[in-house]
């Protein structure tokens, strides 16, 4: 079969092979184990059961006589990206968020300060504003947009309490008084204290950026903060992200208002640029505010038509897919889901700052 | 209770809170308790210690009752009544049952109060809040005062300084209209002598004014020291978008440290709609080519801007009300109407 890679059939995170090797050897991790079946204190060689929605394929070093190409225990793309799916949104952040609260209990305790409690909470702030934008669809039980609120603001306002009172030097400052800006789009608190910082930092590239998109919401100018906002890298459009949906509706209502005759005719493709979406988004995003788009083509704004959208009609699941930043996200077609959890995974690494 | 530690104390402050003993808890904050006698607990600075073991509303509160009680020992009694007020505002904002106890304990006291000068510490309160920049603490303030049967018998000096702190906290909410009212009002009423206090509150009155149409004479500029506000005047004035930066750039510093830089940048809203009249003026036709707009700013050296920011610029000002008319996408031209297609600022809240 020379010139032809290897095509995976395993459906399940974890070849049944290797879980019936993991489970008799008893290497089965904690995560992966069925519950109620775990050894107990003064039980004698209990092994537990393996749970198969939970087992994940481990890693294991390539060897000569080990045929590690096997199609049976090869996972194609869809399964590989509902695994890392189940990983990050079922065991990470849950397990993350936890413990890293329990670390910020002991600086609170011990009254830390110093540049170790600053990468600490810089850490946290990165993944809890990540989170923000990857797990919004999600169901309630598994992430609460609000809590992850409350515990990304907390930390944000320490750290940059810790930059204004702590001696220096502070290497990542810009990167985080840019990240408050875009998460608190248009609050004036955090306007008037980025104002007052000096000059030196108020003018680098990812503030004086933060600045301007918050001046273009202030201005109600919603093209020209779209516009800008492609600039953002990949963990500033996640912190910006939450403001998304109110800033394309702005855009419709302002559209809606001002371009409103009978003969309206705007092309959709054009419209869709400026709300940084794609041309079916964008038809769906219309549709939703019960503007009509004849032949799929152009949208006919009308002030008297125009209304909010159902709850739960957009906004709800996929609205994560729907509000994404264009130029972050990679513009593929699902068959290619391999490089698309290639990417989110260089990402998260990139994004925490490992 | 005179002899427990500080510890002690804030362990049977959660204690109570945590199995919502309402009336113990009372009596932890209360001053007819004879803990309030017990010197371990009179802390200058309680906050650290609060903060350890409570959770937030609480923690403040207490720390503020801890501060009441050092304050009292030291019979510094006005600092004292300043940080139970402070409680028991805080106890009026909470749902919690056990902290309506609380400041129906102190309802006596505050009724007596008009001879301490209610207003007066209210006016304090409202100081050190602006400092801190915590302005929603403002809002149960003003709501004890706006609900109370006394806000028109305290001395015309209180109530001046009362309307210009509710007016720049309505400012920051952008409620222009209150604001334009409670300022104007305690610059009329503001002692003639008073120069320096006439002066801080037209800082906040002019932008609000300006905001809503109604420009500064260069007199009054001139009598009050404020010239800061003269090119922002003009180029609001005449639509002027590059001197509104420059003017804007030139007194960054005060305007930031007045903390009114936010708000005149509202201004160029107004200096927009400004310009786009006089195009109308010149052009003498209903229907203008959005080129001539893009045109025009590009000479007001604004850059960056293409026809689709242009198109979003009018779009937004028809949607405010301070253009009358529609743009034709496929004609690119704005069509504004016969009569008067640019209403008064004034006309437009």
């Amino acid at each position: 079969n020379s010139g032809c890679s290897p095509r995976g059939t395993c459906q399940s995170m974890c070849p049944n092979r290797e879980l019936q090797e993991r489970e008799s050897q008893n290497r089965l991790h904690r995560f992966e184990t069925l519950a109620g079946t775990e050894k107990r204190a003064g039980e004698r060689c209990r092994r537990p059961r393996a749970d198969p929605k939970r087992t994940v394929k481990e890693y294991s070093r390539p060897a000569a006589g080990k045929d590690s190409t096997r199609p049976s225990d090869l996972r194609p793309p869809a399964v590989l990206l509902r695994t890392v799916c189940y990983l990050i949104d079922d065991i990470v952040y849950d397990f993350a968020f936890d413990r890293l609260r329990s670390v910020r209990q002991d600086m609170i305790i011990q009254r830390t300060a110093g540049p170790e409690s600053r990468a600490v909470l810089e850490r946290t702030v990165r993944l809890l504003a990540y989170a923000s934008f990857r797990l919004c669809g999600e169901p309630l039980r598994l992430y609460d947009p609000r809590i992850n609120d409350t515990h990304l603001q907390e930390s944000l306002s320490w750290l940059l309490r810790c930059y204004d009172t702590e001696p220096g030097p502070h290497g990542n400052r810009e990167e985080f008084q840019a990240l408050s800006l875009l998460y608190n789009l248009g609050s004036s608190r955090v306007l008037q204290h980025t104002l007052e910082l000096p000059e030196r930092l108020r003018s680098s590239p990812a503030i004086a950026l933060a600045l301007s998109i918050n001046r273009a919401f202030s201005e109600r100018n919603p093209v020209r903060l779209l516009r800008l906002a492609q600039r953002l890298s990949f963990l500033q459009s996640c912190a910006l992200h939450r403001h998304m949906a109110a800033v394309r509706r702005d855009l419709l209502l302002l559209y809606s208002h001002g371009l409103s005759s009978r003969n309206c005719r705007f092309p959709l493709p054009r419209l869709a640029k400026l709300l940084a979406l794609d041309v079916a988004h964008a038809g769906q995003l219309c549709r939703a505010h019960q503007l009509e788009v004849h032949q799929d083509d152009q949208v006919v704004f009308s002030k008297t038509c125009f209304s909010e959208p159902e709850p739960g009609g957009l906004h709800s699941n996929g609205s994560s897919r729907l509000v994404l930043v264009a130029s972050d996200v990679p513009r593929r077609r699902l068959e290619r889901e391999e490089e698309i959890v290639n990417e989110r995974r260089v990402r998260v690494i990139a994004a925490l700052g490992f | 209770m005179a002899h427990i530690t500080i510890n002690q104390y804030l362990q049977q402050v959660y204690e109570a809170l945590d199995n919502h003993e309402g009336s113990f808890c009372a009596e932890l904050l209360s001053f007819k308790h004879p803990h309030v006698a017990n010197p371990r607990l009179q802390l200058p600075n309680p906050e650290d210690k609060c903060q350890q073991v409570l959770e937030p509303p609480y923690d403040e509160m207490v720390a503020a009752h801890l501060r009441c009680t050092s304050a009292a020992a030291n019979h510094d009694f006005i600092e004292a009544y300043k940080f139970q007020t402070l409680v028991a505002f805080q106890a009026h904002k909470e749902e919690n049952c056990c902290f309506r106890v609380c400041a129906s304990d102190n309802r006596a006291g505050l009724d007596d109060s008009k001879k301490w000068g209610m207003l007066f510490l209210i006016n304090q309160l409202f100081k050190i809040y602006f400092k801190i920049n915590k302005l929603h603490l403002c809002k149960p303030l003003i709501r004890a005062i706006d609900s109370s049967t006394l806000k028109d018998e305290y001395s015309m000096a209180q109530r001046v300084t009362y309307k210009y702190y509710v007016g720049r906290k309505a400012m920051f909410d952008s409620d222009f209209k209150p604001a334009e009212e409670c300022l104007s009002f305690s610059f009329q009423h503001c002692h003639r002598s008073s120069q320096k206090n006439k002066r801080m509150i037209l800082i906040y009155l002019l932008p609000v004014k300006m905001l809503l149409g109604h420009m500064p004479t260069l007199q009054l500029l001139r009598k009050y020291d404020l010239m800061q506000f003269a090119d922002v005047t003009k180029a609001v004035r005449e639509g002027n978008l590059l001197l509104l930066t420059e003017a804007l750039a030139r007194h960054e510093t005060f305007f930031i440290r007045c903390g009114i830089f936010l708000i005149l940048e509202k201004l160029k809203i107004i200096t927009y709609r400004n310009l786009f009249k006089t195009v109308y003026q010149l052009l003498r036709s209903h229907q203008l080519p959005l080129e001539a707009f893009l045109v025009c700013l590009r000479m007001m050296k604004v850059d960056g801007l293409d026809l689709d920011e242009v198109q979003c610029l009018l779009a937004n000002l028809i949607y405010m009300g301070h253009i009358k008319g529609y743009i034709s996408h496929q004609h690119q031209k704005l069509v504004v109407s016969k009569q008067n297609p640019f209403p008064p600022l004034s006309s437009v809240s």
